[in-house]
């Protein structure tokens, strides 16, 4: 059972040192919170709207187009601050009601409305809504116009006219029936994607982090001296493989319950989700050995651990989700799952979008369990020769 | 001042000897900065396009001009438009799975039969839209036919008021008289300036300055390694000024920062097409950028005991500040609290400054290069007393 006791002491010089304390517990809950306030809630475009004018029109305006489902209207105080946001991406569009809005349309005279926007795309979705809400508006003031075109009443007559008129008629209407599956990832809670995807981000990270002990192990003779005792070297190797693990799995299992209970995230079922983390960890924790061997020197292998950690978690759908990779460049989908992050996720997906249990996460856990094997025999194999170097 | 030289230029030789500020300054962001921009250029290089059905059970006057606009519309916006037969096959064709290759359509428009008379009279009609779940694709299709319907509305009105005050003649042919009268409100669409950064400078700006700060730790930390390895006492006891040797170790992490910043620029300008923009702003934000950070590391450093500390008290404020200063998300666009808060960051005003850089000129950045001066010289301040006060023998 020396094993366990390498394994003990690697988890008390780890946990004894406060930084990592930080790094592994207060900082991954602290970012799922960030990241799942900022971006986890509407997606809906939004639509900055400065309102120049004081009358009842500007303002009946601007509340027809808060009612406009599919969009947000954020108000400005100025046009300049509008522009800007718009410039800077902060707005989709930007819409300018003049200050002569109401008198102008009023006396027949042709208003412009600005649309500020940065390119056609970005204000797609939000052109249709602003035109309908402006036609919307300036039904009875266009009729009153063709009713004085015709020559039938003047524009006086015609405004009257089309509001007894407009009362009366029904609005030509628009129903909309919802078909198709909805695609699963926009049904998650606020947090949800945030919280699975920076788990595995951080089990990952903190792992390869880790590593460094393990080179300052070799390097400061901790282990030539482990040697040196009647321990054989695969129990020096399985402790400071369990150490590791034992550190991935406690900071995994600190992010799963302090989410659920702060942020209610869905984690699906537990036995799936802990069956998950387990054989994540495991990976992890195996990189980590693979890195601790193959590196001499703990400041550079710092540096690439940060470099590996975040560039893998990337790639494999721990920044931007899977299922935009999938919609939007199929390739890369295939490519992210180099990386054993995008494996995880999908084991995640089964068990919360698709409701499943362990069993469904198993094609994934295999899968993980693989990466593993490979990561631990090629870090066992180099560590027997290294250890003692 | 020659004393701070000497100083310097021995840290700088013992820095390039020993890999690890190369690796961190250069090699961790420029990899990361590959990784990212291969995989965000594929979607942001994604355009719009949607697939729309269209049933006429109806085949009137009024349903044929909707198809025709339709038609019209989607040639406008790369929309493609298919003619179907009946609504069984629309609500089929909208009803597939996510990211099967099946041929399908974002959402469909079903034109009930009777419409065309019914828009002529007073009776109730409807237009039906059958919108996929998600994606812009579908909002567009709804917000088209709201539009329309809105149009047809008036018409109506206009037709209906026209007839009251005794004018006569086909109801068809009065409504597009109708149709043809200018709306008393014009959209008037202006494109602005562009101030988001693309994929690949955003990313490659984002991971630089975010590095920066892990590189110009090891210059400032490097005062707490001098006195842990003893060293420090005796440059204390030399005949040279305290303040040359603080100098010293700032001069120092000014060259690794501006040295490795130009590596940065240069290399993602040339392996990843970034577009920093023009090199006279990007040189004043670099260099207010490194100020800034330095200021701050000083103050970190100032607090620690040791270099260890010193060296985990950095990494923490580097990648909070950068994960908050939005380096690795656009958290500006997102909006919100966290939007504004932001501005406590050094790492958001560069961005920023970066961002405003590419959509108008080099005066553009003087507010972001200010407010990181400004980061730099409290900090500084702060920095140097504490630092002054580890400097005794």
């Amino acid at each position: 059972m020396k094993a366990f006791t390498i394994a003990g002491i690697n988890l008390r010089r780890f946990l004894r040192d406060r930084s990592n304390v930080f790094w592994v517990f207060i900082f991954p809950i602290l970012l799922i919170l960030v990241l799942g306030s900022a971006f986890g809630g509407s997606s809906d475009p939004r639509l900055g709207v400065y309102n120049g004018g004081d009358g009842s029109l500007a303002a009946e305006l601007v509340g027809s187009l808060e009612a406009q489902t599919g969009m947000r209207v954020i108000d400005f105080t100025s046009r300049d601050d509008l522009l800007v946001t718009v410039e800077r991406g902060e707005v989709e569009a930007g819409l300018v009601v003049p200050a002569d809005y109401d008198a102008d349309l009023q006396s027949g005279i042709p208003v412009p409305v600005e649309l500020l926007r940065r390119s056609v795309d970005d204000a797609q979705g939000i052109l249709g809504n602003v035109q309908s809400a402006l036609t919307q508006q300036s039904i009875v003031l266009r009729a009153a116009r063709f009713v004085e075109s015709e020559g039938v009443g003047s524009f006086g007559d015609g405004l009257d006219m089309a509001q007894v008129v407009g009362d009366n008629v029904t609005d030509v209407a628009v129903t909309v029936t919802a078909a198709g599956e909805s695609v699963g990832f926009f049904a998650l809670g606020r947090f949800d994607a945030s919280a699975q995807q920076q788990m595995l981000l951080f089990v990952f990270l903190t792992s390869l982090a880790a590593s460094a002990s393990l080179i300052q192990t070799r390097r400061l003779g901790v282990a030539r001296r482990m040697v040196s005792t009647p321990t054989p070297v695969r129990t020096i190797l399985a402790g400071e493989g369990l150490g590791r693990f034992a550190i991935a799995l406690l900071q995994g299992l600190f992010i799963m319950v302090g989410t659920l209970l702060f942020f209610n995230v869905d984690w699906g079922d537990p036995i799936g989700a802990f069956a998950i983390l387990f054989v994540f960890a495991l990976v992890g924790s195996g990189a980590a050995m693979l890195m601790g061997a193959l590196f001499e020197n703990d400041q550079q292998a710092g540096g690439l651990g940060v470099l590996f950690g975040l560039g893998l978690a990337a790639l494999g759908g721990c920044m931007v989700p899977l299922i935009i990779y999938e919609f939007f460049a199929p390739t890369l989908f295939k490519i992210a799952h180099v990386a054993p992050h995008a494996w995880g996720l999908e084991a995640f997906d089964a068990l919360v979008i698709d409701k499943g249990t362990l069993v469904d996460t198993l094609p994934f856990l295999a899968i993980l369990l693989g990466y593993a094997a490979v990561f631990y025999l090629v870090a066992i194999w180099r560590l027997r020769k290294v250890l003692t170097r | 001042m020659r004393h701070a030289w000497t100083i310097a230029a021995k840290d700088l030789k013992l820095r390039v000897r020993d890999r690890s500020a190369f690796i961190v300054g250069i090699i961790a962001p420029l990899g990361l900065a590959a990784i990212f921009s291969s995989i965000f250029n594929p979607i942001e290089s994604f355009e719009f396009s949607a697939t729309y059905a269209v049933v006429d059970e109806d085949q009137g006057i009024v349903a044929r001009q909707f198809v025709d606009v339709l038609d019209q519309f989607g040639e406008g916006s790369k929309a493609d438009i298919v003619v179907l037969s009946s609504r069984q096959e629309a609500l089929d064709l909208v009803d597939v799975e996510p990211f099967s290759n099946e041929e399908s359509a974002d959402a469909a428009f079903v034109i009930p039969a009777g419409f065309s008379d019914a828009v002529q009279s007073e009776r109730p009609v409807e237009i039906e839209v059958i919108s996929g779940q998600g994606g812009v694709g579908s909002g567009v299709a709804v917000a088209f036919a709201e539009q329309y319907a809105s149009e047809l509305t008036y018409a109506r009105i206009a037709v209906a008021s026209f007839e009251n005050l005794g004018g006569a003649g086909d109801r068809f042919a009065s409504g597009l008289r109708a149709a043809s009268i200018p709306p008393p409100v014009l959209l008037d669409s202006v494109e602005v300036d562009n101030k988001i950064l693309a994929g690949k400078t955003f990313y490659s700006a984002g991971l630089a300055i975010f590095f920066l700060f892990f590189t110009i730790q090891f210059g400032v930390n490097s005062l707490l390694e001098e006195r842990h390895a003893g060293t420090l006492s005796r440059l204390i006891a030399a005949p040279l000024r305290r303040s040359s040797i603080i100098a010293g170790k700032a001069m120092m992490s000014f060259v690794l920062g501006i040295v490795s910043m130009a590596v940065l620029v240069l290399a993602t300008t040339l392996l990843f097409g970034a577009d920093w923009g023009n090199p006279f702003g990007v040189f004043l934000l670099v260099v207010a950028g490194i100020f800034s950070a330095l200021g701050i590391l000083a103050v970190v450093a100032g607090f620690a005991r040791t270099a260890e500390q010193a060296a985990n008290y950095s990494s923490m404020v580097a990648v909070v500040l950068g994960f908050l200063g939005g380096t690795f998300f656009p958290i500006g666009q997102a909006g919100g609290l966290l939007a504004d808060l932001r501005f406590i960051t050094p790492h958001a005003w560069f961005m920023q400054g970066l961002g405003d850089l590419a959509g108008g000129n080099v005066a553009d950045v003087l507010p972001a290069v200010g407010a990181l001066l400004l980061f730099g010289i409290v900090a500084g301040t702060f920095g140097l007393m504490g630092l002054r006060k580890g400097l005794q023998p």
